[in-house]
């Protein structure tokens, strides 16, 4: 009998820009393509919702506008936390991406100084920024993901900068970009089977080791096992190209006096 | 209708600073043009306004009758052109700004251009697209007498960020109309429905017929949510993109009543559009060379300005029904016994529609150009929230070839959207991907072969297509 793999997608029409679809996209055909089935559950607003995550075995939550992320802050922390709490803890996935990635901590504080609490799943915090970090970033994924390709690539845009507490650590180290908040060189975060990043879109697609991670871990909570491999030379060619792009925005002196006032900005 | 508005006073005197703005920056054009830096689209602006920071409010307001703005995310070339041709077949005189030099800047230096450096502008209109971001600076400098808002879509966010944002931008400038000014607006969008309420003047225009409508939003849709009150949208048609028949359960948005509706409308794949214009008691027909539904939205607003304008309507739409196609709009160019038809696609409802009504015309071969150079958006994720699926369903065109600076992350999208490896071919060059869909169209027996292309990579088609004699050279397009 086929397996099928049950995706809780946080918020589908309230959190899903900047191309959010392709991690969805990108999960299902790895999981066709192993002889899975991978059924979408979107979990929207209301505490009906709410029950539907005890029985999804792995989350995406992607990014908003901040008119909508005040909106599902409050019925996250109303109606989704508990369940949330017990799927993560069963060592189930979730992904969490820009805005997702912003809500899973204590809070978020707004440029005017007003306090939006978050899902408080994890001890991080994010205040608003002056400048958007925007631009190709290149990261060294923690070696607990255990991938193989030395980095992972991608795009953000983001104007918050996200703190992790003492215990936590971050999903890489950036080399290029600004990374979790322009200043310590962190990006994301790693915490058992939660990922959060700035690496917005199709980040799945682009670092197809992450979506593996997520579908180990779907498969089996308990014990992730390495999944059979699949014929990953599109993906690679794609990632090279993404990467030799970052190079090059890297290589020249101009680019470089660029990077030190973008990473200013990020600080300021 | 309207009676045509007076013409203006005219100030007499010149100040000797607009007179210096405006030399200098004709010389930078022809220095621009001479050195082959480009048509010199906007670098008379750069330098004109380095001299003299008023002066495109001072020659805007030299125009003999007014200005008309034409803004929004999608088709604002194809319907500011329209617009120029209606008006000019009422015998006006008409400056333009380019495809493209819809900035401040670009504007300025269409009308610096058409301007000699010691006599008046020489126009009754100007009529001008122009980015939506930078609408309320033109909307203050130039005090048009019409402002046409098309739609609103996401549209590379690394520069323009979030829908609310560009959506705000654009009310203000609605919000800061002069007196007697009339906003023409799209009422099939909810997004430019909702912020054109803050108009003292508004006439809508939208598609009643039905008929044309799909049975559900794109998947990755943008306007879902009511733009006012963010409850979700129930749509009773979809016409295009996220535009079509619409109420909110949550405030009571709706779909206003359009001043201007297109009934009878015939809109299959590229091929020419044609339909009804129905207004104050009068049925007008249109028919216009240019395809796509989306076209139709264009004509009805072009239509409908014209006729704020003063334009009659039997002229404006004869205008209409010769204008061709403009750069990158569904432009056909025959070469090398076969023929492709270029499609601007630079962000996810514009790629979507290009596709669909492509798609229509059931090619044998078809060309994606994704480049990421600062004009298209440094940020290509966006391909991953249109729907390429249909690129893969039977009976799909048997060659998808890729092209352009980020072919690669095209060839990955097409993979997951399960197009068949065999069918699909990366050729970064423009040159060879050219050559790869001529010639499966000339195997095909000569169909025309569609190619959706970002910015740049349109730019660097028409280079190609220039070099091979097909095409003359973009900026000496009327």
């Amino acid at each position: 009998m086929t397996r099928t793999l049950r995706l809780g997608h946080l918020y589908p029409l309230q959190m899903s820009i900047y191309g959010d679809r392709g991690n969805l996209v990108c999960l299902r055909r790895r999981a066709e393509w192993r002889g899975w089935r991978l059924e979408v559950i979107a979990i929207g607003l209301g505490a009906g919702d709410g029950r539907l995550v005890a029985g999804c075995d792995g989350f995406l939550f992607g990014g908003g506008q901040d008119r909508d992320e005040a909106e599902v802050a409050a019925d996250l922390r109303a109606f989704k936390a508990g369940p949330l709490a017990e799927a993560v803890a069963a060592g189930r996935p979730l992904l969490a991406v820009c805005g997702g990635y912003q809500l899973l901590g204590s809070h978020y504080r707004t440029r005017a100084g007003a306090v939006v609490p978050g899902l408080g799943l994890l001890p991080l915090r994010t205040e608003a920024g002056r400048r958007r970090a925007v631009g190709n970033v290149l990261v060294r994924p923690d070696p607990g993901l255990g991938l193989d390709a030395p980095w992972l690539v991608g795009f953000e845009n983001h104007s918050g900068r996200t703190f992790l507490g003492p215990e936590l650590r971050p999903l890489g180290r950036t080399e290029v970009g600004g990374g979790n908040n322009g200043v310590d060189g962190g990006e994301g975060v790693l915490a058992g089977s939660i990922i959060g990043t700035y690496l917005h879109g199709p980040v799945l697609p682009r670092n197809p080791g992450l979506a593996d991670w997520w579908l180990a871990r779907a498969l089996a909570p308990a014990a992730p096992a390495p999944l059979p491999p699949l014929d990953d030379a599109a993906e690679r060619l794609a990632w090279d190209r993404a990467v030799a792009q970052v190079r090059r925005e890297q290589g020249g002196l101009a680019a470089r006096a660029r990077r030190v006032l973008v990473r200013r900005r990020a600080a300021g | 209708m309207s009676p045509p508005p007076a013409p203006r006073v005219h100030p007499t005197r010149r100040p000797w600073r607009l007179c210096c703005a405006v030399a200098a920056g004709r010389l930078a054009g022809s220095a621009s043009r001479a050195l082959g830096r480009g048509g010199g689209t906007t670098v008379p602006g750069d330098v004109a306004r380095a001299i003299d920071p008023s002066v495109l409010a001072r020659l805007g307001r030299e125009a003999r009758v007014g200005t008309v703005l034409v803004s929004g995310t999608n088709g604002k070339t194809t319907t500011t052109a329209l617009v120029r041709a209606a008006a000019r077949a009422a015998g006006w005189s008409v400056v333009a700004n380019p495809s493209g030099a819809n900035l401040v800047f670009g504007l300025t230096a269409a009308a610096v251009q058409a301007t000699r450096p010691r006599g008046r502008l020489d126009a009754d209109w100007l009529v001008f697209e122009v980015d939506e971001l930078s609408l309320p600076q033109a909307v203050a400098e130039l005090q048009p007498r019409c402002l046409t808002l098309l739609n609103v879509y996401r549209d590379q966010l690394d520069r323009s960020f979030e829908l609310v944002q560009v959506s705000a931008r654009l009310r203000r400038a609605v919000e800061a109309l002069p007196p007697g000014a009339v906003c023409v607006a799209n009422a099939d969008d909810p997004v430019v429905a909702a912020l054109a309420e803050g108009a003292g003047d508004v006439r809508f225009f939208g598609l009643d017929d039905r008929s044309v409508s799909r049975p559900d939003l794109a998947p990755a849709a943008d306007a879902r949510l009511c733009p006012r009150c963010g409850v979700e949208l129930l749509f009773q048609a979809v016409l295009y993109a996220h535009c079509g028949h619409y109420t909110c359960p949550g405030c009571g948005l709706a779909r206003p009543r359009p001043a201007w509706a297109a009934e009878r409308v015939t809109a299959r794949g590229l091929a020419p559009v044609s339909f009804t214009a129905r207004a104050e008691g009068a049925a007008t027909a249109i028919t216009s060379p240019i395809g796509g539904l989306f076209t139709v939205a264009n004509t009805l607003a072009a239509f409908a300005t014209a006729r704020v304008m003063g334009v009659p309507a039997d002229h404006a739409a004869a205008a209409i029904a010769l204008a061709p196609a403009a750069f990158g709009r569904g432009e056909r160019v025959e070469l090398e016994g076969a023929a492709v038809r270029l499609l601007l696609a630079k962000n996810p409802a514009g790629m979507e529609e290009a596709l669909r009504a492509a798609l229509d015309d059931r090619p044998m071969a078809i060309a994606l150009g994704l480049n990421d150079g600062v004009a298209d958006g440094r940020d290509v994720s966006w391909i991953w929230d249109v729907d390429l699926e249909p690129l893969a369903a039977p009976g799909g065109p048997a060659l998808v070839v890729v092209s352009g600076t980020r072919a690669r992350d095209l060839l990955l999208r097409l993979k997951y959207a399960g197009v068949a490896p065999d069918r699909l071919r990366v050729a970064e060059a423009p040159a060879t991907a050219l050559d790869a869909l001529l010639a499966a169209g000339r195997e095909g027996g000569g169909g025309d072969t569609p190619a959706l292309l970002t910015y740049t990579a349109a730019l660097a088609w028409y280079q190609e297509l220039t070099r091979r004699g097909a095409v003359g050279r973009y900026w000496e397009r009327p």
